[in-house]
């Protein structure tokens, strides 16, 4: 065959050479190859069986406290007379919605608009502000919990508030918003600009209406993954909100979370309880889920476009 | 090439009764201190297409996006010399950079239309850019120049389509209809067509001979048979020994083919070199 596309034919003797190569050790390196693989497939049950197992304890157990109380009531104490009183954890949800509401509120504008600035500016400021994101995205999140505790709750006496706790997500939320939105923008073909420039328009127009839009299905992920992160976390709210058990929404008002109730009913002493814990990872589990798999699908399209 | 004379043969190709869209005079563009390209002199005709030829290196691009001052905002870049549009220095304090842009035109490479725009909304980008918002004004001025860059007919019935569903021609082209709509006196193409196929790329050179009746055309090609068929007149650039690239002659293009003066220009046509 190779005759056809190569005029040189190999000698004889050294396409006997070539062949006795090949064959060497050919064995060994089947086996070799084999094993490796193997090893690849170990490793990723060890990966996914704890991950499975979890998935399936919070299904089995949560679905069945997933009743339409679940989701309207507030929650009850059980008590000797009706032990398995336990309510719903409407309290929680709503408390949720609105922590994430309100820390998307702070941390979206400021996050997008700091992610274009550095993506878009090479000076000093820029670096600087990047040194600072990527550092605060791996902080831990419980000094975003005492940060907010110590600011809001105490020095400007908000007490415990879904301001607060809103805060604490946001400052929380705010690198990694500032990451994606850089990579986004980043990503944005330098002829676009170009071509932008190219026709008059100015370079604030060219970020607004062209840079922008090319890179927001990048930047609304980054806000979603950001979302989904605050929404289950627990330490910046656990001494900030409140935990409150009333319907409450409004900004200065103690609220709950999810999380928070996940915390209090797993520590409680009536099984009843321990059980709504189960539900409630569950919900949880679900947000987080469909939050991630949005992203992912965002993602996707984005690639699929360039 | 033992005196000035071989060195710059910038013979005025446009004789007498032809109008000049720009001139260059002594131009340079450098990057921190170190030049690009230099020595670029010469008077860019109306309604004609002026090519610019040269192996990589000799700074054919550096110098055209010179003519529309896309190096403003490259740090470190630097351009000397003179570019007079219709007489007027477009370095100069009379003239401001965005307006110059809408009255010089640019064709990329590679065809970049705004991925998330329609075909509509990419054709009146420009205008919009600028600033126009009648509804009406728009409308006239996508039609005219899609009819313009010969795209009208087949987008017709789908203006409202993402431009990215478009072919690589038909994309190419829709960069010249946006830059059309502005209506500018000069456009400048960068190897417009070095990314599309044989078909489109006759398609686009079908264009740019009728469209050389209402717009000056500048273009760089890296192909001389593509200079030779499609341009009235030829700047010849070279990498000198500083790695810098200059001017060795501008012609008609008929007379940079057939009878150039310098023996590299013959050399370089000939295929000897580059």
């Amino acid at each position: 065959m190779t005759d056809l596309f190569n005029p040189v034919v190999a000698n004889d003797a050294l396409r006997a050479e070539i062949q006795a190569i090949s064959h060497r050790g050919r064995r060994a390196r089947l086996l070799r190859s084999r094993i490796i693989i193997a090893l690849c497939v170990i490793a990723l049950l060890i990966a996914v069986i704890p991950l499975a197992a979890l998935s399936w304890e919070i299904i089995a157990k949560g679905l069945p406290v997933l009743k339409a109380s679940f989701f309207t009531q507030l929650p009850l104490s059980p008590n000797l007379a009706l032990p398995n009183q336990t309510g719903g954890v409407s309290n929680a949800i709503i408390g949720s919605l609105a922590l994430v509401f309100y820390s998307s509120l702070m941390s979206v504008p400021v996050g997008v608009l700091t992610g274009i600035y550095t993506a878009e500016n090479e000076n000093r400021t820029a670096s600087a502000i990047r040194l600072m994101a990527q550092t605060m995205a791996g902080a831990p999140s419980i000094l975003m919990g005492l940060f907010a505790f110590a600011l809001i709750c105490q020095q400007l006496g908000f007490g415990y508030s879904a301001l607060a706790g809103s805060f604490a997500l946001a400052v929380l939320m705010i690198p990694v918003i500032v990451v994606a939105t850089e990579i986004a923008v980043r990503n944005v073909p330098q002829s676009l600009r170009e071509a932008g420039l190219a026709l008059g328009a100015r370079p604030h127009t060219v970020s607004l209406k062209i840079v922008l839009p090319t890179a927001l299905s990048g930047i609304v992920t980054g806000c979603i993954l950001a979302i989904s992160r605050a929404v289950g976390e627990a330490a910046p709210v656990l001494f900030t909100i409140g935990g409150a058990t009333l319907l409450n929404w409004k900004p200065a008002d103690p609220v709950s979370a999810l999380p928070i109730s996940i915390y209090i009913d797993a520590k409680s002493q009536w099984p009843s309880l321990r059980a709504m814990v189960f539900g409630i990872a569950l919900v949880l589990l679900f947000v987080v889920f469909i939050a991630s798999f949005t992203a992912r699908f965002l993602v996707g399209r984005q690639q699929r476009k360039s | 090439m033992t005196d000035d004379l071989t060195t710059k043969t910038t013979t005025s190709a446009t004789s007498s009764g032809v109008k000049v869209a720009m001139q260059l005079q002594d131009v340079a563009v450098s990057f921190n201190g170190r030049t690009a390209v230099r020595d670029a002199t010469f008077n860019v005709a109306a309604n004609r297409v002026t090519s610019m030829i040269g192996p990589s290196g000799s700074g054919k691009t550096t110098l055209l996006r010179a003519l529309n001052r896309l190096h403003d905002l490259t740090p470190g870049a630097k351009v000397t010399g003179k570019i007079l549009l219709e007489g007027v220095d477009i370095y100069g304090p009379n003239i401001t950079v965005t307006e110059l842009r809408t009255r010089v035109g640019m064709v990329f490479q590679r065809p970049n239309p705004f991925p998330t725009m329609t075909i509509y909304e990419n054709a009146v980008s420009g205008l919009r850019f600028n600033g126009v918002k009648k509804k009406s004004l728009l409308d006239e001025a996508a039609e005219e120049s899609l009819r313009a860059a010969a795209l009208w007919e087949s987008v017709e019935s789908r203006l409202n389509v993402a431009a990215s569903n478009l072919s690589g021609g038909e994309q190419q082209r829709l960069c010249i209809a946006r830059a059309l709509a502005l209506k500018p006196e000069v456009l400048l193409m960068d190897e417009p067509t070095s990314a599309l196929d044989p078909i489109a790329t006759l398609r686009i050179e079908e264009l740019m001979s009728t469209l050389k009746q209402q717009v000056t055309i500048i273009i760089v090609t890296h192909n001389m048979q593509q200079a030779s068929r499609i341009s009235d007149d030829c700047a010849f650039l070279l990498m000198g020994e500083d790695r810098a690239g200059e001017l060795i002659e501008f012609n008609t293009t008929e007379k940079i083919f057939n009878s150039p003066i310098d023996s590299r220009t013959l050399d370089y046509t000939l295929g000897r070199f580059g």
